[in-house]
């Protein structure tokens, strides 16, 4: 348990440095520090599947797509954040925890435990046949995700 | 397990918050971006809580594959639409963006 809460500030942490590193390649490979401290949480709770979709897809793939629009978007200069927005998180930060703590603790017995039914089966067959729906969704959300890039980076006519 | 749960919940909150605060007071694009991936972390890492407190943890795990690959769709449009915004406007920032230019 002491290292899942070593890990989980680990990755608060790092969420934290994406935010306030200025240079946004920087701020990439914290986000991707932080997926990877998340993937192993996942693996320790027991969910292999989607700590291997956590590593291997947000940790890998998006930080592929996050530097290539930095390296792609270089020569527009760079965006000065204001001083006061960066001055402020700290303060921010830790009265956010603060008062989360407090919520957190004061919740501590006010929830009732609800009884915990244990599933069986294996991961696939909760997958593919009791989220079936889920599925069609994904398709129509990556055929969209295809098309609207497709449209976005068309070539433009001669005539335009 | 009741107490698991609220820590795992404590520190999904604490990502959402971070996550809120990058999207209310950045002006790059890209950061405002990158708050919206670690509200989208905090959200998996409650769902995947939440399963785990009450042995269900198949069901979320396919509900935060499914999270996941949705993620990876909205991060490449979201991207694609970014470098067109700054292709058109000559800027990352994001009050670039209240000029209507044709």
């Amino acid at each position: 348990m002491i290292l899942q809460i070593g890990l989980l500030i680990g990755l608060v942490l790092s969420s934290v440095l994406a935010i306030l590193a200025k240079d946004l390649i920087k701020a990439a490979i914290a986000l991707a520090a932080g997926s990877l401290l998340l993937g192993i949480v996942f693996f320790r709770m027991g969910a292999p599947y989607a700590g291997v979709f956590e590593i291997s897809v947000v940790a890998g793939l998006i930080t592929v797509l996050f530097i290539l629009t930095i390296a792609l978007t270089k020569a527009e200069g760079e965006v000065a954040e204001s001083k006061a927005a960066l001055w402020a998180f700290p303060v921010f930060f830790v009265l956010f925890i603060a008062i989360d703590a407090l919520v957190m603790k004061g919740l501590m017995n006010k929830i009732p435990a609800l009884p915990a039914t244990a599933e069986t089966g294996v991961f696939g067959d909760v997958l593919w046949k009791q989220r079936t729906f889920d599925l069609v969704g994904q398709l129509a959300v990556i055929l969209s995700g295809v098309f609207a890039v497709l449209a976005l980076f068309r070539k433009r006519d001669k005539d335009e | 397990m009741n107490s698991t749960w609220l820590l795992y919940m404590f520190f999904s909150l604490a990502l959402i918050g971070t996550g809120i605060y990058a999207l209310l007071a950045m002006k790059n694009l890209i950061k405002l971006f990158i708050g919206i991936e670690i509200v989208g972390k905090g959200v998996s890492l409650a769902l995947l809580a939440t399963g785990y407190a009450k042995a269900n943890i198949l069901l979320a795990q396919s509900l935060v594959v499914t999270f996941i690959v949705v993620e990876v769709c909205l991060v490449a449009t979201a991207l694609a639409l970014i470098i067109n915004v700054t292709r058109h406007t000559k800027s990352l920032d994001v009050r670039s963006l209240t000029k209507l230019r044709g």
